[in-house]
């Protein structure tokens, strides 16, 4: 007993130093996967609702950064009112959309943002002409309009997961389309605090990993 | 809200202990009080006793309007057991009648036997209809398509007009005003010669309407006004030939801030009854009704028109029916008709038509004494949807005089409507998503694919979830089955009736998306896919205490399920967002509340007194409903306990007092929602808050009868 302890301790003293010694040289290092959340990110738009074709500028998010970036190749997602793109694939034929110059993808998973722990096996579509990797329209993609209350909500249980443009995952939870993610939507909100996107995020930003449980 | 609750429980108490002081009073009253004259027609299209109906049937006689002092078919119908008045569309759900749990685009109304129309997105507005002049109203619940075809699948409420029966002209006029500066008058006058038999009667009732949402502009009910004119002729040619005819006609104008907002309902109806013999009977009878809308909205600067909305819906029906009695109580009755219906409409392409055949039979019979059986069934023909067979079987059995056991089983159908067929509509102001109904569908979605306003793929192909080939498939009849399961008890004075029941509905008609705009709009077209279902018990108990005071309570329990979601959440489970966090939390079976507008309890309480010494009446009505919720409001598409669009139970408590002096005038006072109950609608914002109930409302009523 006395010896199967002592040789137990030798051998864990062993692996220990093996470990320490690992450290020491320098091989890539994980960086911790996090757990963290976009506040109002503003999505603008031109006309629409009857005022003409809808344009303008998409508001660009890098995850990577975790804030929206004027970057023309480091942004991953972007958003301009209801519509989600992805800087991957090609041109969809929108007006005044960035050109797309990285490999981002999005798929959308049923579940809730824990229950979504892996990108592992997902098929990751790409914005093409005419569509978009995010699926527009009420019910089709990421949220759900009600019209006779004029208020967007994100739809339940729909976790967007992401290919970053340098091919990263992350997942995303969108909790609102209003300034400040008002539990309640009142008509003043509805008709005036609109396109301010708020969601939760976990981005993972090891290379080739698919990884998406925040520690 | 908890002030309403407790006084509410102080007056039923009150009222319970009354209702035993008086039991004890009653043992030394033996008068047998049965009424006989409780018959209705609407059970079987034949005379008959109410009690002994195997059906469950609800009977509201005339008296009881009179005393409750009420003037619309809504108001008294609310009052029932089993029977809900959903809250108007303003504040969401959808407004009607609801009966075991079943919405009103599944109830057919019928005016002395004969269908109205006119259904605003499936519901029927009631308080369309005067009961001036009614006789008695006669509501059949369960499906009864095997005697009336399309829409009755929840049930069959049938307005019983009063035939003249004096020598004499006599007649009425009341003149009723309440809070909202409402003002009903009514003129009848009847007559019956021998022969010829006529009766007159007009309606007005106007107001200046209400506001349930303070600060808003404009009102939550407009001011209108409205007119109903009755008259009806009788004459017998003989004993054996019977005619009758009738010509009604209602207006309606709303009094809104710019534009014009009118409805017509106007039909006729001739009957000839011919009997052959003592036996045999033929009944022929031609209806033909009108219904027509004009809402028109201008621009109150430049008088531009904005919108222009014109429904126009007419029904001509000829039917036959023929009745032979066999021996005592063993009655078969025959039927067949022709519905040629059309309807005009703004947002309809053209102006649509539909023609249907139908022929019914039902036998009635008593194999031996104690057991009554009715089989019936009817097989429609239509132009557009699929034929359908629809039977029926009730069966009713005395296992003493006093207790009897009565159970039924049939099915119903509903027709798609125009709108589900032939509407092509885009919504040029909100959103500009597109509606094609199921005969316009296919060409709909093609015209806005060569107009290129759908999404397409890399290849230029336009993006359909639903292939073009699997559109244009005819759309199938809603259709439903229901089981009844009842016991009645009858002794002396006391009466009660213990009804199980339940609906299985298939085929319900739902939206689906078609296709995505370019704009992000989706398209809609219409398709069978939902099978809800509505099963529950009903209670009513009705004590006649002594010969001038009455007790009658009933109950409703009610579970209405969409059994798609059920099964989707016991197999997958489902996800809302937390209201609070507004993240994305699992929900199981447990946690699904059920269809919109459904209370789980429904209770409803009535007394009523008579004091012949003094030519006086009073009354007091109390009906409850628990909570029920309006609409999914977190995106999953069904209601769950995480929706904040719940109502909270209320009570509404009605009470009335009559007098009549000098034999001839009559005067009643009352208040309806004496507790004031106003509830605050769940869609109401910090800012603009919205009442469920405009509060309560007093009245006047003074008739004066020659």
């Amino acid at each position: 007993m006395k010896t199967t302890l002592k040789l137990f301790s030798l051998f864990f003293m062993l692996t220990a130093f093996v470990a320490c010694s690992d450290d020491d040289n320098d091989e890539p290092q994980f960086i911790a996967v996090q757990s963290s959340t976009a506040s109002n990110i503003p999505a603008p738009q031109v006309g629409g609702f009857g005022q003409g074709e809808i344009s303008g500028p998409f508001t660009k998010f890098s995850f990577a950064t975790g804030a929206v970036t004027e970057s023309d190749t480091e942004w991953d997602i972007a958003f301009r009112g209801l519509r989600i793109i992805v800087n991957g694939g090609t041109e969809t034929g929108t007006n005044d959309e960035p050109i797309r110059n990285g490999n981002a993808g999005a798929a959308i998973v049923d579940g809730t943002f824990a229950s979504v722990t892996s990108a592992d096996g997902l098929t990751f579509a790409q914005d093409e002409t005419g569509a978009f990797a995010i699926p527009a329209g009420s019910d089709n993609g990421w949220y759900n309009y009600n019209q006779p209350l004029n208020i967007v909500s994100p739809l339940p249980g729909k976790i967007l997961v992401f290919r970053t443009h340098d091919g990263k995952f992350a997942k995303v939870e969108i909790l609102s389309y209003y300034r400040d993610a008002p539990t309640e939507i009142t008509e003043e909100i509805a008709n005036n605090d609109f396109r301010f996107y708020t969601f939760n995020y976990v981005y993972n930003p090891n290379e080739g990993e698919t990884d998406l449980t925040a520690q | 809200m908890s002030l309403n609750k407790n006084n509410y429980l102080i007056i039923f108490l009150l009222l319970t202990c009354s209702s035993l002081l008086s039991q004890e009073e009653l043992k030394k009253d033996s008068i047998l009080t049965e009424n006989l004259d409780e018959v209705v027609v609407t059970a079987t299209r034949t005379i008959r006793q109410l009690s002994s109906l195997p059906l469950p049937v609800t009977l509201i006689p005339k008296k009881q309007i009179e005393r409750s002092g009420v003037t619309r078919l809504d108001e008294i119908l609310e009052e029932q057991t089993g029977i809900v008045l959903t809250p108007d569309a303003t504040i969401g759900g959808g407004e009607g009648v609801q009966i075991q749990g079943i919405a009103s685009d599944y109830i057919l109304v019928l005016i002395d036997g004969v269908p109205v129309v006119g259904r605003s997105s499936g519901n029927l507005d009631l308080s369309r209809f005067a009961i001036g002049n009614i006789k008695q109203i006669e509501v059949v619940k369960g499906p009864s398509s095997a005697l009336f075809g399309s829409e009755a699948l929840g049930g069959v409420i049938n307005i019983i007009t009063e035939k003249p029966n004096t020598s004499k002209i006599s007649g009425q006029v009341t003149h009723r005003a309440a809070t909202f500066n409402n003002q009903n008058t009514t003129i009848s006058i009847n007559q019956r010669n021998k022969e010829l038999g006529y009766s007159i009667f007009v309606d007005r009732l106007s107001t200046n309407g209400f506001d349930l949402a303070n600060g808003d502009e404009g009102q939550t009910i407009n001011p209108f006004f409205n007119y109903t004119f009755n008259g009806r002729v009788f004459y017998d040619f003989s004993d054996k030939l019977r005619a009758f005819a009738s010509g009604r006609y209602f207006l309606q104008d709303f009094e809104v801030p710019s534009g014009t907002s009118e409805e017509r309902d106007g039909n006729v109806q001739l009957r000839l009854d011919h009997k052959l013999s003592e036996k045999s009977q033929f009944e022929y009878e031609f209806y033909y009704t009108n219904y027509a809308t004009n809402e028109q909205s201008v621009d109150p600067i430049n008088n531009e028109v904005l919108l222009d909305n014109d429904f126009n819906q007419k029904l001509f029906r000829p039917e036959i029916r023929f009745n032979h009695s066999f021996g005592t109580g063993n009655t078969l009755t025959l039927g067949g008709g022709y519905n040629f219906e059309t309807l005009d409409r703004s947002l309809f392409a053209e102006q649509v038509s539909f023609d249907s055949q139908y022929v019914f039979s039902q036998y009635d019979f008593k194999p031996f004494e104690k057991l009554n059986v009715i089989i019936g069934a009817r097989f429609d023909n239509h132009s557009v949807y699929n034929s359908q067979l629809s039977p029926k079987i009730s069966a009713r059995y005395a296992i003493t005089p006093n207790f009897s056991i009565k159970g039924s089983l049939g099915s119903g159908f509903k027709a798609p409507d125009f709108r589900q067929l032939y509407l092509d509509f885009t919504n040029a102001q909100g959103g500009n998503y597109s509606v094609f109904g199921k005969e316009v569908e296919l060409q709909g979605l093609e015209r806005l694919i060569a107009n290129d306003e759908i999404i397409t793929d890399a290849n230029g192909n336009p993006i359909l979830p639903v292939p073009l080939e699997a559109l244009g498939d005819p759309l199938n009849a809603e259709s439903s089955i229901g089981y009844n399961l009842g016991f009645a008890y009858n002794k002396g004075k006391f009466r009660g009736d213990v009804n199980f029941y339940r609906n299985d509905f298939t085929d319900l008609i739902d939206t689906r998306i078609l296709a995505t705009k370019r704009n992000g709009a989706n398209v809609f077209g219409y398709i069978n896919r939902e099978s809800v279902y509505t099963q529950g018990l009903e209670v009513d108990l009705k004590y006649e205490a002594l010969e001038n005071l009455s007790f009658s309570a009933g109950y409703q329990l009610l579970y209405a399920f969409d059994k798609n979601v059920e099964d989707e959440l016991e197999e997958n489970g489902g996800f809302v967002r937390d209201p609070e966090t507004l993240q994305t939390v699992e929900i199981s079976r447990d946690d699904y509340f059920g269809l919109e507008n459904r209370s789980r309890h429904t209770l409803n309480f009535k007394t009523f007194l008579e004091i012949p010494q003094w030519d006086a009446n009073a009354n007091l009505r109390v009906v409850y409903r628990s909570r029920f919720g309006l609409a999914d409001r977190n995106g999953n598409g069904y209601l769950d306990d995480f929706d904040d669009s719940f109502v909270d139970g209320f009570a509404l408590v009605n009470l009335s007092f009559g007098k009549t002096f000098f034999k001839y005038y009559q005067v009643q006072l009352g208040a309806n929602n004496l507790l004031d109950f106003k509830g605050e609608n769940p869609f109401s914002t910090a800012l603009n808050q919205i009442q469920v109930n405009p509060g309560i409302q007093f009245f006047g009523r003074l008739n004066i009868q020659f």
